[in-house]
């Protein structure tokens, strides 16, 4: 599972903005909304008559292979880079 | 000096084998010439698909360099498993009105995995005269 989400955005004119964003942390913070998400993906599931644990285990697995996942796209002096960990 | 030749020199030794044995063993255990691309990667061994672009659009340099864990790319086609055959039908039907005339429904996610467990023998290098693009495994 992801753990750290790194954020690093360079605009012209800006200070460059940088995030370590701690997952597990964020997480708990948004779990109210996280819960509400998960409802929806519950009804959505029993709509499209989706197997609910197959279909969660298969979300799980998405989850945990982000780590080692890198985006970074520069474009003249604008840049941005996510990194996650 | 290696235990393997230091057995078969022992048993020389003590008389146990010949010369010619004792000289056929050591040939069989000695490591022989490197196989062409020994260097190379290990078949399966890939970790990440890289994509790397440098281009330049309106004299702006540009760079894309995207990290992808094979990992990720197998958990995705196994949940395109979950995509209901309505979805693919509708998405079939858009795409044929685009001028893509291509059927999901006859992607089997157990060979799009196929497709995945090969990427490490994958590489992409495109070259032209305002971009370059590398797609490869490491």
């Amino acid at each position: 599972m992801p753990q750290l989400v790194t954020v690093r955005v360079r605009r012209p004119g800006h200070r460059t903005v940088r995030l370590w964003i701690p997952v597990l942390l964020v997480a708990i913070v948004l779990s109210p909304i996280l819960l509400l998400a998960l409802i929806g993906g519950v009804i959505a599931c029993l709509i499209f008559d989706l197997r609910l644990p197959r279909t969660f285990a298969g979300v799980w697995r998405v989850i945990a292979a982000l780590p080692g996942a890198r985006f970074d796209i520069e474009r003249g002096r604008n840049a941005v880079l996510v990194i996650i960990r | 000096m290696n235990e393997q030749r230091k057995a078969i020199l022992d048993m020389l030794a003590e008389g146990k084998i010949t010369a010619d044995e004792a000289e056929r063993l050591l040939t069989a255990v000695e490591p022989g010439e490197p196989a062409p691309n020994t260097t190379a990667r290990p078949k399966g061994k890939a970790k990440y698909l890289r994509l790397l672009v440098e281009y330049v659009e309106n004299g702006e340099p540009g760079r894309v360099n995207i990290r992808v864990p094979i990992a990720l790319l197998r958990a995705g086609v196994r949940l395109t498993a979950l995509v209901p055959p309505q979805a693919l039908e509708k998405a079939n039907a858009e795409m044929a009105k685009n001028g893509v005339p291509f059927d999901l429904t006859q992607l089997r996610p157990d060979e799009l995995e196929e497709l995945v467990n090969h990427l490490d023998e994958v590489t992409v290098d495109i070259d032209s005269s305002d971009a370059q693009v590398r797609i490869f495994s490491e």
